[in-house]
């Protein structure tokens, strides 16, 4: 019993650190420039961090304790956190889940292999190249995981056909693996359907700022550094990960063989394409007037009443803990900035680092871009910029600018192989090491924060 | 009874699950393999999730299976098995069943299961008692993590084998620690066994903090010489003074394998304080079993 119970808070020591944190902070002296429901909105962030980066809870408790403590806390009414809870962007992330299950179980992947080695051939850098650049390009518009969950198979059985010892083709299998989750990552700047990140600066720019961004003026902004990134990211992964073969002739061969068995198309399969493509026009024509996540939700109805899914499958491969993290992270983001919390923590932002950079809007970027890189890396993009967004929104200068800085640099998740989805997704097939993603991923942040201050300088002044 | 084999990847664990599957079989013991392998970040287990269902249509599946599938050679090789054909290895007869991966063989000593589980390994351990319990774990000694010393010891609720620096080809003497607790009796019939079975000459060792040994180490030590030789098995007993850790350690050296009884203390005092079971098995260079 005693055991038990020792156990209990060696497993849960975490949620206990975050418990006396709060408890800590609730009953100092807060700041006198900020308010009280600020400052307990900043003592939710707080323990959330702990509470994600240790996860000593399931995902779902950690949205629900978001959610009462808001109420408990004073910071807003019940209803007010719930209207806060359920909007656009939630229903994007929700209905970009489900689109994700339902365009992975269609099996398009092998015709995607197939397509990709027509164009790469059987040359190991063309077909890294190939693998980033079809990754990126197509989580542009589907999301780096829908992708990533795609690209996998290939991958691996690129990999496995090459040696039958993985241990002579580490670097090989780093290379392809890396050029799928890096691809996919970078790709999911290109539009607002990229990531539930863009979603949600988007949804915050509307709903703080009155500004209404479309679905090609994002892609105006930011598919450009998408494609400046492609090269660089192609040449960082053959740079640091030399692969062992320099041709990949009878692993072609023998993928070729394997996804020609699965014969020609099927009516649901181009169905299938033909609703995604459908989607994806609504995304273009209709997301300002009813937004990304109404699309996304319509795409979802039409996979289940054509057939194509089954509930049952997108009821299991939802994660739904994400969709209520999200949602509560999105009220508590809200209530940051309804607080003046966001604008507190801007101003003194503002005021440290001005110390050290005088210049105003290099100091804003500054903030914008390591703030969100440095929490992206932490956390996750998506959770990120739910908390951090609001803040940036009250640096002060160009909104625009600073909110698409935010979204791309949250995409910076490079680092660790917790950041992104396909970061992740790569990790779990066990062929990588967490050291990989060092090593490679210094040289990525450094190039994408090159090619974002460039963009700020160069291109974005031009769009108006 | 039922033995839990925990391995860890193919590299090292081969000697845990040779002498694992030894002692199962002097034990006459069904036995369960199971790897644990790393957990993914909660917040991205339902991308990954999609993509291993996705994989799973190209026959590429749970890097974990992969291990099971290695357990799985290495007991058609130590004839575990007498029907190899009958125990052939399909991944897609895994079953996911209570939060684990399973598979079960049939073999003439019961059936074998091979589980694959996701998460902290001291964590999934307890689960997978809790779900079956079982007489005895078999693990691996993990080089440099001693915290994880401290929690197998502390938070298993059954017997447990640490398999450190274990050589197979060594000859290995059992050398049974004795004093006036109650899993002394336990030690020494678990240690009666294995020497019984595998053959391996039997000590006995009680250490006393000073000079005077009192009647309860007496006493088990007489106990333990008894007990032994009704089972046919002899026994040489030594008698130190001083710190018993310290002496356990030395005596020990690398060629015995160590038995003992697990702690009785406190388990507040053992969580922060320690055990002398938890700081021989951390600073012990042998096999460790600790009878509960």
């Amino acid at each position: 019993m005693l055991t038990n119970l020792l156990f209990f808070i060696r497993e849960k020591r975490w949620f206990f650190v975050a418990v006396i944190v709060a408890i800590l902070m609730y009953f100092l002296p807060h700041p006198k420039d900020l308010s009280t429901e600020g400052y307990h909105a900043i003592i939710i962030i707080v323990i959330t961090i702990i509470l994600i980066i240790k996860e000593p809870l399931p995902l779902p408790a950690i949205a629900i304790l978001m959610i009462f403590l808001q109420v408990l806390f004073g910071i807003a009414s019940a209803n007010e956190v719930a209207s806060a809870f359920m909007n656009d962007a939630v229903f994007f992330i929700m209905g970009s889940l489900m689109l994700a299950v339902a365009i992975v179980s269609q099996g398009l992947d092998k015709r995607l292999a197939l397509g990709i080695i027509k164009i790469t051939g059987n040359q190991t850098w063309k077909i890294v190249a190939g693998f980033t650049a079809i990754s990126a390009l197509l989580s542009s518009f589907i999301g780096g995981h829908t992708v990533t969950a795609m690209m996998m198979p290939v991958s691996l059985t690129l990999i496995r056909y090459a040696s039958k010892n993985q241990k002579k083709i580490i670097n090989l299998t780093a290379a392809l693996l890396f050029s799928v989750a890096y691809g996919a990552t970078i790709g999911s700047i290109g539009t607002p359907s990229g990531g539930g990140r863009n979603a949600i600066v988007l949804n915050y720019l509307t709903k703080f700022s009155q500004i209404e961004i479309s679905y090609l003026k994002w892609m105006a902004y930011a598919y450009p550094m998408l494609l400046l990134e492609i090269p660089f990211t192609i040449a960082i992964i053959l740079f640091t990960f030399r692969p062992e073969k320099t041709n990949l002739d009878s692993a072609v061969r023998r993928l070729s063989i394997d996804v020609k068995h699965s014969g020609s198309m099927k009516p649901k399969e181009y169905l299938a394409i033909i609703l995604f493509i459908l989607v994806f026009l609504g995304w273009v024509f209709f997301s300002s007037t009813i937004g990304l996540g109404m699309v996304a939700l319509m795409g979802v109805f039409a996979y289940l009443a054509f057939d194509l899914v089954e509930w049952n499958d997108l009821n299991k491969s939802t994660n739904w803990g994400v969709v209520l993290l999200f949602g509560a992270a999105i009220s508590i983001g809200i209530q940051v900035k309804n607080t003046g919390a966001a604008l507190w923590l801007a101003n003194h932002f503002v005021e440290f680092l001005s110390i050290y950079i005088t210049d105003l809007t290099v100091l804003r970027a500054t903030i914008a871009i390591f703030l969100t890189s440095l929490f992206s890396n932490l956390l996750s993009s998506s959770a990120t910029v739910a908390v951090v967004a609001p803040v940036v929104l009250n640096l002060g200068g160009d909104l625009v600018a600073l909110s698409f800085a935010t979204a791309i640099s949250s995409a910076f998740g490079y680092f660790t192989a917790v950041a992104a989805p396909a970061c992740a997704i790569i990790y779990s097939s066990g062929l990588v090491k967490s050291k990989d993603f060092l090593r490679a991923g210094w040289k990525m942040g450094i190039m994408s924060i090159i090619l974002l201050v460039l963009m700020m300088i160069f291109w974005w002044p031009l769009l108006g | 009874m039922k033995f839990l084999i925990a391995v860890g990847s193919k590299e090292y664990s081969k000697n845990t699950l040779h002498l694992g599957v030894q002692i199962a079989k002097a034990f006459d013991a069904h036995i369960s393999i199971v790897y644990v392998g790393p957990k993914e970040r909660k917040l991205f287990e339902g991308e990954v999730d999609l993509v291993r269902d996705n994989l799973e249509k190209w026959d590429i599946f749970h890097p974990g299976i992969d291990v099971l599938k290695w357990a799985h050679g290495e007991l058609l090789k130590l004839g575990y098995f007498e029907n190899a054909k009958k125990n052939d290895f399909n991944p897609r007869h895994i079953l996911e069943e209570n939060g684990r991966f399973r598979m079960v063989l049939p073999s003439s000593n019961g059936d074998a299961e091979l589980i694959l589980r996701e998460g902290e390994i001291v964590q999934e351990l307890r689960k997978e008692l809790s779900n079956t319990p079982r007489d005895l774990v078999i693990i691996g000694g993990s080089q440099g993590k001693r915290r994880m010393a401290h929690d197998i010891i502390q938070f298993l609720p059954t017997s447990v084998f640490v398999v450190k620096n274990m050589n197979l080809k060594r000859h290995y003497k059992l050398l049974v620690l004795t004093d006036d607790s109650e899993g002394t009796k336990k030690a020494l019939l678990f240690a009666a066994l294995i020497a019984e079975n595998q053959k391996y000459p039997i000590r006995t060792l009680t250490v006393s903090k000073t000079k005077r040994f009192g009647s309860g180490y007496m006493g088990a030590a007489e106990y333990a010489k008894a007990y032994l030789k009704k089972k046919n098995l002899t026994v040489e007993q030594f008698f130190l003074s001083g710190d018993p850790v310290t002496h356990f350690v030395q005596f020990a050296s690398d060629n015995h394998i160590i038995v003992m009884g697990a702690s009785t203390a406190n388990p507040f005092k053992k969580f922060f304080m320690g055990s002398k079971p938890i700081s021989t098995l951390k600073k012990s260079r042998s096999p460790i079993l600790v009878v509960r």
